[in-house]
């Protein structure tokens, strides 16, 4: 057992499945509560009390009573949902990190997720004063500052012009942050969920600023949201130039109102603090602004008192997502070590996985698609027997960076820095296959 | 020849054809939108930078400061800067950013007091952004300087001024210097077994809540917490007075009045915030206990401490909770939403 899952009283668990077993027919419900009172009786705790429900009457040689009858038509849900099995798969929060709701964070579900497409529904949330709801009929973007011609931009405009659509990971620069002193976080979700990958769609921002005409004094760029916190960040104008998109889509459909509709701005590979959302105005200006998520947040606070500003790339990460804490190991024999890896300077080049807790490294293979700034997957297929594991990986980008140990990183910026914690993360694996967050040092 | 001559017609047609098909040339421009009028920008343009650009003319004076901040402020930030529940710091913690626990404050931490303003001028309050006039931001600014011992109670900050103060920590930043890791790709033998020391997690604060329905760890959400901690707060007190605390069946739908349904939507937009959570004092939503002995005062006394602001034993309710754009009525619906919903008969 696990030392932080504590487990519910049985009286509790037996109760509660005696619910769920409600509307089954009684040798249903006999099977249901019998297999219940083994995971009330000894199982791991991780394995959720639906995992539990196997009802043998759907099973081969018999023909499943889905099988024997017609389901719903077409448009009965004119947008789709996922299976009712799959209700597990959301997005959660830490309450005790912030003071309410409306100005908060929530974490993907990475344990559950595939590919490297974050879901819509499951794009980890941050903002400031809640999730506006903006008509777009009635959303203006303005450009103006240090430009020949100030310009305001209807969504219609936006639309006009020719579109990009390219899939780029946004990351919280404080995702992992809660770790930095100890393991505190008994999940996947919760130590690196404040992550997400889409394609988003929309277009180039230097396309929008050959419109305008930015002046030669233009050297930075401040963005700004039209939520309540009209959220602002400086940004400086060779980024703007080089890769930020201004977008109204992602995954194919138009943003989520909680991921900035109508309209955001994606600063590739950087901190997602800068991928201002809501986006309603772009000021040109000559020196940063110094706003307060760029002095009294996001700002890096080292040992010496000293704080480092405008640290925006998240830099080379990865984290293995099977097994973790959320899927720990159920059987011995063959099993695919997975896990998704990200740089904010590019393309992920090579991911190797340590068995040992760092002491030596086998090189994984990366599979699907490798593009710059976004989650690639990478995996490897090895045999497990029971032998305690201390499992990591650690990825190499392009630039040939190589992801840091937390030992290399707490020693030069020790335990108060709260953002751009992307150190090789340990999953210690037990003989009973389960998986708990372990820190070495 | 022949062919070649017609392979050029050809080559020369499908030039005149791309030449034809290429939408601008480089310095020709989409020319989508409109051009911004100064009105339009000057309403959105509301930035500060540490130079002072961007500051409306006007002056706000600490002692002006403090009755704005008494009203609007220390709900949650606390009468002295110092933070109700997990609501920011304002002020102290000078000396402590090299501490194991650093205090990052205005004082301590900020390194211009444009910020301030800025700040102040497009997110707060928290209830009720942009709600301020540019005099009572000024004050505020000030009242927080003053908090922080940067100015004294008779300062009055003015648009002229404000560049020209100097906070505590204006040297405390430098620019980002990484990559800085400087990790190498070893395979083998790359640490030793016998010095490493393996560390368990923290116990006891991951929410757990999508492990195990029911586990006694914290939710995994603030309405959930929120849920959780009340239940506890209820089996207290019953086993401390020994009265059984199942007389309220929380799970009966309760009947709202018209003007409770009409005060619902003015509930979640401005009201929730604090009486969702109970922060400073405040009667959270659904508890019958809190609510109950403010109801025995009269509905009327409740709806006018609600309307002109109150200062009670535990906290202090900010007149419209901030919202001084809300009409009475809305307020008076707001405050049935929560009287009735929290089960209390009027």
């Amino acid at each position: 057992m696990s030392r932080i899952i504590k487990r519910p009283g049985t009286r509790h668990l037996m109760a509660q499945l005696a619910k769920e077993s409600e509307g089954l027919s009684i040798n249903e419900r006999r099977d249901f509560l019998r297999k219940g009172v083994m995971t009330v009786g000894g199982l791991a705790a991780t394995f959720s009390a639906t995992q539990a429900i196997a009802d043998t009457s759907n099973l081969p040689p018999m023909e499943p009573k889905w099988s024997k009858m017609l389901g719903h038509g077409v448009v009965e849900f004119p947008y789709g949902q996922p299976s009712q099995y799959e209700s597990h798969v959301v997005r959660r929060t830490v309450p005790w990190l912030t003071a309410e709701s409306i100005s908060s964070i929530s974490m993907s579900p990475l344990q559950d997720l595939k590919g490297i497409i974050t879901p819509n529904g499951l794009v980890f949330e941050r903002y400031h004063a809640g999730v506006p709801q903006i008509n777009p009929e009635e959303h203006r973007l303005i450009i103006h500052g240090l430009v020949n011609r100030p310009i305001i931009f209807t969504m219609a405009d936006l639309m006009r012009f020719p579109s990009v659509s390219e899939i780029k990971f946004i990351e919280c620069p404080a995702n992992g942050g809660m770790e930095w002193k100890g393991a505190q976080m008994e999940a996947l979700q919760f130590t690196h969920g404040m992550l997400s990958c889409c394609e988003w769609t929309g277009v180039p921002l230097r396309t929008l600023l050959e419109e305008v005409g930015v002046q030669p004094e233009g050297k930075w760029i401040l963005a700004e949201g039209a939520d309540g916190a009209h959220m602002s960040r400086s940004i400086p104008l060779e980024k703007a130039l080089d890769d930020t998109l201004v977008v109204y889509a992602q995954n194919g459909e138009m943003l989520r109102p909680e991921q900035g509709y109508p309209l955001r701005l994606i600063n590739p590979g950087w901190e997602g603090n800068t991928s201002v959302k809501w986006l309603r105005r772009l000021e040109i200006g000559d020196k940063p602004w110094y706003h307060r998520e760029e002095t009294s947040k996001y700002t890096d606070l080292m040992p010496d008192g000293r704080a480092r500003k405008f640290s925006f790339v998240q830099e080379t990460n990865s984290v293995i997502t099977n097994p973790c804490p959320e899927n720990p190991i159920k059987q011995s024999g063959l099993i695919e070590i997975e896990g998704v890896a990200w740089s904010g300077r590019g393309k992920i080049k090579q991911v190797d996985v340590s068995f040992d807790g760092g002491v030596s490294w086998t090189p994984a293979k990366l599979k699907g698609l490798v593009l710059a700034k976004a989650l690639t997957r990478f995996s490897l297929v090895t045999k497990w027997d029971g032998q305690p594991w201390l499992l990591q990986a650690r990825a190499i980008d392009e630039t040939g960076y190589v992801q840091p140990t937390l030992k290399q990183l707490r020693k030069i910026r020790g335990g108060n820095s709260i953002y751009h914690k992307n150190s090789i993360h340990t999953w210690q694996v037990a003989a009973n296959g389960e998986v708990t967050n372990v820190q070495i040092s | 020849m022949y062919r070649s001559l017609k392979q050029t017609a050809i080559s020369s047609l499908l030039g005149a054809a791309l030449f034809i098909a290429l939408p601008v040339n480089a310095a020709e421009k989409y020319g989508f939108g409109q051009t911004a009028t100064p009105e339009q920008i000057a309403g959105w343009d509301i930035d500060i930078r540490p130079d002072g650009k961007g500051l409306p003319p006007g002056e706000g004076s600490v002692a002006d400061g403090e009755v704005v901040y008494e009203q609007l402020c220390a709900t949650c930030h606390g009468f002295f800067g110092e933070g109700e529940a997990r609501w920011p710091v304002l002020a102290g913690g000078f000396g402590t950013l090299k501490d194991e626990r650093p205090t990052k404050t205005v004082g301590s931490y900020w390194p211009y007091a444009s910020t301030l303003y800025d700040y102040i001028r497009r997110a707060m309050p928290f209830t009720a952004p942009r709600s301020l006039t540019d005099e009572q931001t000024y004050q505020l600014t000030a009242y927080v300087l003053y908090l922080n011992e940067i100015v004294e109670d008779d300062f009055v900050l003015t648009n002229e001024n404000l560049a020209q103060i100097e906070m505590p920590n204006k040297d405390g930043f430098f620019d980002d210097p990484r990559p800085d890791g400087h990790n190498k790709r070893c395979m083998k033998a790359c640490d030793d077994p016998k010095t490493m020391t393996i560390q368990g997690t923290l116990s006891g604060i991951t929410p757990v809540g999508h492990f195990i329905e029911g586990a006694d760890a914290p939710a995994a959400s603030h309405e959930g917490q929120e849920e959780l901690e009340r239940e506890k707060a209820h089996a207290r007190k019953a086993a401390l007075t020994g009265e059984d605390s199942s007389d309220i069946d929380d799970a009966k739908p309760v009947e709202l009045s018209d003007k409770a349904v009409a005060g619902k939507e003015i509930f979640e937009n401005a009201c929730k915030v604090c009486h969702g959570s109970g922060i400073a004092g405040s009667p959270k939503l659904g508890d019958h206990e809190e609510w109950a002995p403010r109801v025995k005062q009269g509905i009327s006394v409740l709806v006018g401490h609600a309307i002109n602001g109150f200062s009670g034993s535990s906290g202090i309710m900010p007149p419209k909770g901030g919202r001084v754009d809300l009409s009475d009525q809305q307020v008076e619906e707001a405050v049935i939403y929560m009287v009735e919903l929290s089960r209390v008969s009027k």
